[in-house]
């Protein structure tokens, strides 16, 4: 641990934990990592906090010259001070020149307790990094003003902290890097003013893993219109391995589906092979989060509905006719 | 016990349900000019307007709006007056112009610090122009109070603040003693109606306004957004229309061309 090189610059990726292995979304900031690392003939770093992480760990380090493991009993679950307290001694004991971050809800909280402690910017939610040739500064892209304008963001004091969208690169399927696993213990204190008293556990969504997607929006009135969305879905699950249910902001704020489902500015961000849009009209906010979907099919009894001028084919008219003969066809053929 | 004292931070920022067009961009000046579209609250910050409204309801509470910028357009912001609230108060300056969400973050809590008392600290959870999220935590992180992220509901008990929190496989009821600050997301709901007679007498309200000199600043701590560059998002499809008699034919040969073209 004391023995690091200090002139070697290293981008650390803070690891995504998923039932004791390595998920997706980690391999793709990995992958991220590697490309920054790269350009400036450094290193790239994985960080793994929690406590019993040995698997993860191990999982790491074909892909990362270093592999910091943080095993804590007190990390055992995310509480973010906790985290964010761990993150920061190691930032001072490593001094990366980047922290790469994936864009969860838990690091929302963490990534900028972490910045401010470092007393650094921190850009969230990019999509896409790239290093300054002359300066050595951190070019950051990232959808502004509800996607509607693109903005790259400059970092030019270190460590940059990021956090990236899911689905901005391809995961890493193989690596060959022999790293070396450094254990590190910081110094925690486990008492918090925050009480946790429940942790409720809604229906587990992974809609970043569906090949298709169906998603309804302001036009679906009920459940009996959710009913005809989750009859199209069985009947697309003949050409798709996993298809699931999303939807947009006002059928989470009316209750009919759980946030989980949610995708857009401040839900998910999916890019499925088919994205199929059902009395949503397309605003940006909804929009920012299927901008990577292959092909997208809209309905919507507007024909003046933004969501056709983002799509692939468009369908004017209620969707209540529709998808059924949709459903139905597609059963046939 | 003393009546509680809840600050709500609000940004103004354009219209962000605008059409698409009304927002251009200067390459040179890197800057995005909205057109033909007014300003408003930030809706993040109506949320958490609204979250403060309701605990005001339910146990009494002085609620005090407070936001910052450059240019600060008062009957859009006085509209927080209308719904509810008992104080604005706005910073403005024109060494406010530009800059990034750490020099935001220290003058708000600047400004904060100033204030004899304050029990909840209540924002947006992101503002619909930049789109960071990072504003209210780096606020808790400076004034050195913990903070609870993403709230969908906020309720007092027994001196203690109640949170519903979102995490990312469902979400936490977490308690906490105050002074706290919460950033609050949209599932909390939307601020409540405001009548026009209301905002017209809000309108009326005087207001209270600080300059930089006012709130005890360091001024090297005043830092730019460092935008590199700005362009207009353009995933513009060419979008094929399906045709038919009858809405039943549109959906089956919706299917045909889907299977024609490959997708299934």
């Amino acid at each position: 641990m004391d023995n690091l090189n200090p002139k070697c610059g290293r981008i650390l990726v803070v690891v995504e934990k998923e039932d004791q292995g390595v998920n997706s979304f980690t391999l793709e900031l990995l992958g991220i990592g590697r490309k920054v690392a790269t350009d400036i003939n450094g290193i790239v770093c994985g960080a793994v906090l929690g406590h019993g992480i040995s698997e993860v760990t191990k999982g790491i380090l074909p892909f990362a010259e270093e592999v910091y493991s943080i095993d804590h009993p007190l990390l055992e679950d995310f509480k973010v001070e906790l985290y964010a307290s761990a993150l920061e001694q190691l930032c001072q004991k490593v001094v990366p020149d980047t922290v790469l971050m994936g864009c969860t809800l838990n690091n929302l909280d963490l990534a900028p307790r972490l910045a401010c402690k470092m007393k650094v910017s921190l850009i969230t939610d990019c999509v896409c990094l790239a290093i300054e040739p002359e300066t050595g500064c951190l070019l950051c892209t990232k959808p502004t003003y509800g996607a509607k304008v693109v903005s790259i963001f400059k970092l030019d004091k270190k460590p940059y902290i990021v956090t990236l969208r899911r689905k901005t690169a391809e995961p890493l399927r193989q690596g060959s890097i022999l790293g070396e696993v450094i254990h590190f213990t910081p110094v925690l204190n486990g008492t918090s003013q925050i009480e946790l008293i429940e942790k409720v556990r809604e229906e587990s969504v992974r809609l970043d893993k569906a090949e298709a997607i169906v998603a309804g929006g302001r036009g679906i009135k009920d459940t009996e219109g959710l009913e005809k969305l989750k009859e199209l879905i069985s009947a697309l699950k003949k050409y798709f391995k996993s298809v699931d249910l999303g939807a947009s902001r006002p059928l989470i704020d009316s209750h009919l589906v759980p946030s989980s489902r949610q995708i857009g500015l401040t839900g998910e961000k999916v890019a499925p092979e088919l994205y199929i849009a059902v009395g949503i009209s397309g605003s940006l906010q909804h929009l920012t989060g299927v901008l990577g979907a292959k092909k997208i099919i809209a309905i919507n009894n507007s024909p003046k509905a933004h969501i056709f001028k983002v799509a692939d084919y468009g369908v004017i008219g209620d969707y209540e006719d529709i998808v059924p003969a949709l459903e139905k066809k597609l059963k046939e053929i | 016990m003393n009546s509680l004292q809840i600050i709500v931070c609000v940004k103004q920022v354009p219209d962000p349900e605008g059409p698409v067009d009304a927002f251009q961009v200067d390459p040179n000046k890197k800057k995005v000019i909205p057109i033909g579209i007014p300003p408003l609250i930030n809706p993040f910050d109506e949320n958490a307007l609204e979250a403060a409204l309701r605990i005001k309801d339910c146990y009494g509470a002085k609620v005090i709006v407070i936001s910052m910028g450059e240019k600060l357009a008062q009957p859009v912001l006085k509209k927080a007056l209308a719904a509810g609230a008992d104080d604005l108060i706005l910073l403005m300056d024109p060494c406010f112009k530009d800059i990034d969400s750490w020099s935001t973050a220290y003058v708000l809590s600047r400004a904060i610090k100033k204030m004899e008392k304050y029990d909840l600290i209540l924002t947006g959870r992101q503002a619909s122009d930049w789109d960071f999220g990072v504003t209210g935590l780096f606020i808790a992180e400076m004034l050195q109070i913990p903070a609870i992220n993403l709230a969908r509901k906020v309720e007092i008990k027994d001196g203690n603040v109640w949170v519903e929190k979102l995490c990312d496989d469902g979400y936490e009821i977490v308690k906490a003693p105050m002074p706290v600050l919460i950033t609050v997301s949209n599932e909390l709901g939307e601020l409540r109606y405001t009548s026009v007679r209301s905002l017209q007498s809000a309108n009326k309200r005087l207001v209270t306004i600080y300059r930089a000199n006012d709130i005890d600043l360091d001024f090297q701590n005043l830092t730019t957004r460092k935008i590199h560059n700005l362009f207009l998002f353009n995933d513009k499809r060419q979008c094929k229309f399906i045709e038919g008699e009858s809405l039943q034919e549109k959906g089956e040969k919706l299917a045909l061309a889907m299977k024609t073209d490959g997708i299934i």
